[in-house]
């Protein structure tokens, strides 16, 4: 029995896969240019690069994007031999290397359009391979014992000195695998991810554990680290005592001959690694153990979830019927209330699901920096700050688009150029920090903030014709559409600021505030608070008794005109839920007004009907008219004060107003029970 | 039904080989993104083979492969190596230190279904 497997239905996770390598490639390599601002090298970075590339190309090779394993080959080449001679890598080479890995970018991207990405440019792949690789700065060697030196690369040896001549002491640690260690999730993996937040990592190897007969009873893992941790945290951190932790090399003056730790096996240990293959190098793993799940998917989860909020609505109302009838449902309430509690798990596990880190979202803005720096002949930092904040995905694609707009404006129109900062004594570098802490009520707070010369009150006030009085003032007009400070203060691209978008994306897209604050000559920062989570509703808009209305589409079965249809008014005239009787395509459908069922007009101006389906039953609702369909930002009222059935929640239409989500199959369920018993 | 361990430390790889050995039918795959995984799992689990890329974190193939030898129970473990590096001297390097077979990326999906067959110990399907 045969199946054919066709490696193209992963071309999808090839996307996905290869979008981050080149992430974590661009990282490194900027991490490696900073440096050599700094005079140093980092030997760790340049194996990160390798791994990516290396990675790259194997899984380019699987599913046939030739162009991609083209440039990742030429790339690959020429960082093993940083790697081998020690882990430098030359200006020349980060340069050459950051072209490359934006080239693959564009393939992949190529590729995740459904688009056949271009050849790879003999001219890059020619710049690649006639570019010298190494560094000319002199590789250090660090102090230890001769038998712990064969153990490690060049690239290894290079990395043990630069962590401990930066101040913290090197360590031998020996963690010993077991069953009763994997049973409590202790494995060399979670070991590893520990001791990575503790210091560097700079080598991990097995060793075989044997007894005094020479019998093999097990393994262990030696793992050098550096780390200025204490000793009993390490030792915590893999679960064993002191005796495992070995010191090996101190920081500066350097303490030479420091004890390995002894152990029967290490030697047989010593002589693999010092026949180790090169090209096997160690490098560290780039991005965390993860499953990735197509967010539709998390989507559909989150509307099954919302199915069985509706349902469980319904138990409950069941149970309040019972109650009122005089039966005992107390323990049924019991079991009730669990079950809502455990909704609620559910719903926050999903929600936790859909997180990203923020530093990973804003990452990019890094290599935006760095381009813009250089286009526009300035000397600008980016600092990133986002600890391990986490949001979710969706409005982290939605936030970024701001973030880029903040960024490139502070370069362009804030930072000065070098003369200007040197004569107004600031350092020559300007830098723009980005910052963002997770505050009360779900919500982040972003600040983007610059060094630069500030923006100019009086000088906007004149080009706006309008008195600025405070900061928001001055926001406002800065986000009116299309606002450019061409005419004033800067003598800059000329772009239009873009600030418009900047708004529409924090206040009316994700339903968060922006604020501005600037002191002239001082800096500019703004201040974004935006909410973890969203949720993007396709919905119809329509108008009722003078207000709009929303209610997605996946409710409504049809919408017709009143006028088309046979209609039986309502038996009964007076009171709330009048029903009328709509005729169509040989069924009779009950139609409430949805002006009386809300209580705001009489309906008499209702001219569409719009159906929905609940439990088989078709029900219809008249309404003024429609307005449109789009997608919107649905966000919950939390206010148990506002809460009230048929409201899903509110949006904005983009007027700046909040708009009603209805539920129209709870307002159809209780306009039906009140009205067909 | 026979125990197959993947150690690549690309998850879409290792989603790959899977897909490809599917047609196996009596087996269950483990996975293990790292050599240093590989070697802790194979030292606590019994596995009927082992599907092992050459260029990983911490400890690559050629070193798992040498030290996957040296332990008493697992010399004849066999062990596929699936590697971007299909030159010959890296396949003589990792027949001789004690690879079962070899398999250069990128590979046909009924390449790598072949050479498992050909090294499961007793066949399935």
């Amino acid at each position: 029995m045969t199946e054919r497997v066709d490696l193209q239905e992963f071309i999808g996770g090839f996307v996905v896969e290869a979008a981050e390598l080149v992430t974590a490639a661009n990282a490194a390599l900027l991490e490696i240019e900073a440096g050599h601002a700094e005079g140093t090298s980092r030997p760790k970075a340049v194996r990160d690069v390798f791994r990516a590339l290396h990675t790259i190309k194997g899984l380019a090779g699987m599913v046939g994007v030739e162009a991609i394993v083209d440039i990742a080959h030429g790339l690959e080449t020429l960082i093993r031999t940083a790697d081998r001679a020690g882990g430098q890598l030359s200006r020349a080479a980060v340069e050459v290397a950051l072209q490359g890995v934006r080239a693959i970018g564009e393939r992949v991207r190529a590729v995740s359009e459904q688009r056949t990405p271009a050849a790879a440019p003999p001219r890059l792949l020619e710049a690649i391979a006639s570019t010298d690789a190494t560094g000319d700065a002199p590789a250090v060697a660090p102090q230890v014992s001769a038998e712990l030196d064969a153990r490690l690369s060049p690239s290894e040896r290079a990395q043990l000195a630069n962590a401990v001549a930066a101040g913290a002491p090197a360590w031998m640690l020996s963690f010993a695998p077991s069953e009763s260690n994997a049973a409590r999730g202790v494995t060399i993996g979670s070991v590893r991810s520990r001791l990575a937040t503790l210091g560097e990592i700079v080598k991990v190897a097995p060793r075989t554990v044997t007894g005094p007969s020479g019998a093999q009873l097990g393994i262990a893992f030696d793992i050098l680290v550096v780390s200025s941790a204490p000793r009993e945290t390490l030792a915590d951190a893999i679960a064993a005592s002191l005796e495992s932790v070995a010191p090996v090399l101190a920081p500066p003056p350097p303490v030479a001959q420091a004890p390995l730790p002894a152990g029967p096996g290490a030697e047989p240990s010593t002589r693999e690694l010092a026949e180790r293959d090169d090209a096997t190098a160690d490098v560290v793993p780039i991005g965390r153990a993860v499953i990735r799940v197509e967010l539709s998917r998390l989507d559909e989860l989150q509307e099954q979830l919302s199915l069985l909020t509706v349902s469980r609505f319904r138990l409950e109302r069941e149970i309040a019927a019972m109650a009122d009838a005089g039966h005992d449902v107390r323990r049924l309430r019991q079991v009730a209330d669990l079950q809502g509690r455990q909704l609620r798990d559910l719903r926050r596990a999903i929600l936790r699901a859909r997180m990203v880190r923020v530093a990973e979202v804003l990452e990019p803005l890094s290599l935006l920096v760095r381009s813009l720096a250089r286009s526009s002949e300035r000397a600008v930092r980016l600092e990133l700050d986002a600890r391990d904040t986490e949001l979710d995905k969706a409005v982290a694609d939605r936030l970024l688009p701001a973030m880029v707009h903040l960024v490139r404006n502070a370069v362009d129109h804030a930072i000065e150029p070098a003369a200007e900062r040197r004569a107004r004594g600031k350092p020559e570098a300007g830098t723009i920090r980005v910052a963002c802490t997770e505050i009360a009520g779900n919500q982040l707070e972003l600040v983007v903030s610059d060094d630069g010369r500030g923006i100019d009150r009086a000088a906007i006030a004149r080009r706006s014709e309008r008195t600025i009085d405070h900061d928001a003032d001055l926001l406002d007009v800065l986000c009116g559409p299309g606002f450019s400070t061409r005419d004033v203060a800067t003598r800059t691209s000329g772009r239009g600021l873009g600030m418009d978008i900047v708004r529409r994306i924090a206040v009316s897209d994700l339903g968060g505030e922006l604020r501005l604050a600037t002191t002239p000559g001082a800096g500019t920062s703004f201040t974004m608070r935006i909410p973890l989570t969203i949720s993007i509703v396709e919905v119809f808009a329509f108008a009722c008794g003078r207000q709009a209305f929303v209610v997605p589409v996946s409710a409504i079965e049809e919408i017709f005109e009143i006028a088309d249809a046979g209609i039986t008014p309502p038996s009964a005239p007076g009171g709330r839920s009048q029903v009328s009787l709509l005729e169509r395509r040989g069924r009779a459908i009950p139609m409430f007004s949805l002006g009386r069922e809300l209580a705001i007009d009489d309906g008499a101006a209702a001219r569409k009907a719009m159906v929905i389906r609940r439990g088989g039953e078709a029900v219809a609702f008249s309404v003024d008219r429609m307005l449109g369909r789009q997608e919107v930002v649905v966000r919950a009222i939390d206010d148990p004060l506002v809460q009230a059935p048929g409201i899903a929640g509110a949006t904005d239409l983009g007027d700046g107003r909040p708009t009603l989500v209805l539920d129209l199959g709870e307002l159809g369920l209780a306009a039906r029970e009140r009205q067909l018993p | 039904m026979k125990r197959l361990l993947v150690v690549d430390d690309s998850k879409l790889m290792r989603d790959m080989v899977a897909a490809c050995l599917r047609p196996l039918g009596a087996v269950t795959f483990e996975f293990a993104g790292s050599g240093l995984e590989a070697i802790e799992r194979l030292a606590l689990a019994g596995f009927d083979l082992v599907v092992l890329d050459l260029n990983m974190p911490d400890v690559g193939g050629v070193e798992v492969i040498e030290f996957v030898r040296s332990q008493d129970r697992l010399r004849a473990l066999p062990i596929l190596i699936v590697t971007t590096r299909g030159d010959d001297e890296s396949r003589a390097r990792v027949l001789q230190a004690g690879a079962s077979g070899f398999l250069a990326k990128p590979f046909a999906p009924a390449q790598i279904l072949d050479e498992v067959r050909r090294l499961l110990p007793s066949s399935v399907t």
